[in-house]
């Protein structure tokens, strides 16, 4: 019964996302290509226009091969599930998911995260096919899709709990918004975390956004070793384990102040 | 003169309309305006990034860049009090039939369209915007004095370049139902906006251009506005609005034609 309603709702919100082919298609494409056409401009402008041969210990090659693999993974992380879970307790439609058998937080996950798995199967492919021509192997990208399926999970355990926040403020989607705008700039979606300067390098270090992105980046090229990359997996251990602690703590604190309004 | 007296004071009772929403949701504005400002913030930390890596970025300096920074966030805030909640909810007109109510106006349905929604909170980011702007002026190179003056046309031709743009990606919802994915890919499109045009490659730069004018949102003024522009770019300027307001407004009339009015 348990792995039947998990599977059931990992299916559900496969047809709910592909329900719209075409849309489903642009919104990847859009979201993936953009981004990292922005990027490779930058680095045009850094190395050819403005003669740079070396950035930061990377040459005009290696940020094109940063760019390019990394748009595997920011297919992967984050999504909309947490607009979706303060949306639902603001509106008090949270009621209606309080009287089933499931959990209401992972039933959201599991519905938001089936579309990625599938997107993650893709990348898996097309990195398999394109990586060798930058020398990825197959064992290295399959690790560092691990690691960017468990920045995933971890994204969305602080997406939830910063969900949680609807509870008592209304306004709460805008706590969501500014995490995004963070997530974009601290995972290595918009640039190499390397780029930073040493001064500014803890602020990255210190969060856990660049296991979503960077880290799986890092690896798949081969610029982490396999001993950094299980020192790494650890790391993320401990962020799922904060995590998990923060959902039970917020979402435990809020469902006593839950009014059921609506719905 | 009697018509546009009209348009007018229509004009005036929907501000004055969103204006007392708007205060009702004190919370709203607050929340607005700090991810407006944690958007800015990023936007400049990436490109404090950039610069503690580069001196100049295709012959932009760091001042140059934010100054241009500063013109952007001021254009897109104008747009945002103006147009872009009409534009979110412009695909509910067509797909829910809430468009038939503006039809029978006796008053262009598409002024009512895109004067409906105004998000006056968005004035403290226009605020900010002009802030920056005015800020690294001085340091950027901007010769200020009467130039002055050119800051808010080149203010009104970045909004111009935004709404027709966003129409652009707005009015399919007359053939495709569904508006929202097209809605995304502006948005998507829109980061492009958010770099100086210089530093795109030929081919990129000759499409923001033209075909999809993003440079013009920011970039375009910014530059005008430091640099100069070359004649021919000025020319260009014209050509490539009046040609989107042209299509807009073909796209809309046929449109119209399409539109089966899904609530009857």
């Amino acid at each position: 019964m348990k792995l039947q309603w998990r599977l059931a709702t990992l299916k559900n919100g496969l047809q709910d996302a592909t329900a719209y082919r075409l849309e489903f298609l642009i919104q990847i494409l859009s979201s993936a290509l953009v981004p990292a056409a922005i990027q490779s401009v930058l680095w045009y402008a850094m190395f050819v226009l403005g003669g740079k041969t070396d950035v930061a210990g990377m040459t005009y090659a290696q940020m094109l091969h940063y760019t390019l693999t990394s748009i595997l993974f920011t297919q992967i992380r984050g999504g909309d599930n947490d607009f979706e879970l303060a949306e639902m307790i603001r509106e008090g439609q949270l009621s209606n998911y309080l009287l089933r058998p499931v959990g209401v937080v992972e039933f959201v996950y599991l519905r938001g995260v089936a579309p990625k798995l599938l997107i993650a199967f893709f990348c898996l492919l097309a990195g398999m096919g394109a990586g060798w021509a930058i020398g990825i192997t197959p064992e290295r990208l399959v690790g560092a899709m691990f690691l960017a399926l468990i920045g995933n999970i971890i994204h969305y355990q602080i997406s939830a709990s910063l969900a949680a926040a609807a509870f008592v403020w209304e306004e709460a989607y805008g706590i969501l918004m500014v995490k995004n705008m963070i997530v974009s700039l601290l995972s290595g979606e918009l640039l190499p975390l390397n780029l930073f300067p040493p001064s500014m390098q803890w602020i990255w270090k210190s969060a856990p956004f660049y296991l979503y992105v960077f880290g799986p980046t890092q690896y798949a090229l081969g610029r982490w070793s396999h001993q950094e990359f299980l020192m790494q997996l650890g790391v993320s251990g401990l962020w799922l384990i904060v995590g998990w602690a923060l959902i039970r703590m917020s979402w435990g604190l809020g469902i006593r102040r839950y009014l059921s309004l609506g719905g | 003169m009697k018509t546009l007296t009209a348009y007018l004071e229509i004009f005036r009772v929907q501000f004055k309309n969103n204006f007392v929403r708007e205060a009702v949701y004190r919370t709203n504005f607050l929340t607005s305006v700090f991810t407006d400002m944690i958007w800015m913030a990023v936007e400049f930390s990436l490109f404090k990034v950039i610069y503690a890596n580069v001196p100049n970025l295709a012959g932009w300096s760091q001042d140059q860049v934010y100054f241009f920074l500063g013109t952007f966030f001021s254009s897109d805030a104008i747009f945002t009090i103006f147009f872009q909640r009409n534009y979110w909810a412009f695909g509910d007109l067509v797909n829910k039939g809430e468009l038939d109510i503006l039809l029978t106006k006796p008053v262009n349905p598409l002024f009512l369209a895109l004067t409906r929604w105004m998000s006056l909170t968005a004035i403290f980011n226009l605020i900010l915007g002009l802030g920056i702007l005015i800020h690294y002026a001085g340091p950027a190179g901007f010769e200020g004095g009467w130039h002055w003056l050119l800051v808010a046309f080149w203010l009104l031709i970045g909004v111009t370049a935004a709404s027709v743009l966003r129409f652009m990606f707005s009015i399919w919802v007359f053939w495709t139902d569904r508006g929202w994915a097209l809605s995304r890919l502006y948005y998507q499109f829109f980061q492009i906006a958010t770099k100086p045009d210089p530093i795109y490659p030929r081919a990129i730069r000759y499409t923001i251009l033209t075909a999809l004018p993003f440079a013009f949102i920011g970039s375009v003024p910014a530059r005008a506005l430091l640099k100069g522009l070359p004649a021919w770019e000025y020319a260009g300027v014209a050509i490539v609005l009046t040609t989107f307001f042209s299509l807009d407004a073909l796209l809309w009339k046929r449109g119209l034609r399409r539109y089966q009015s899904a609530s009857s």
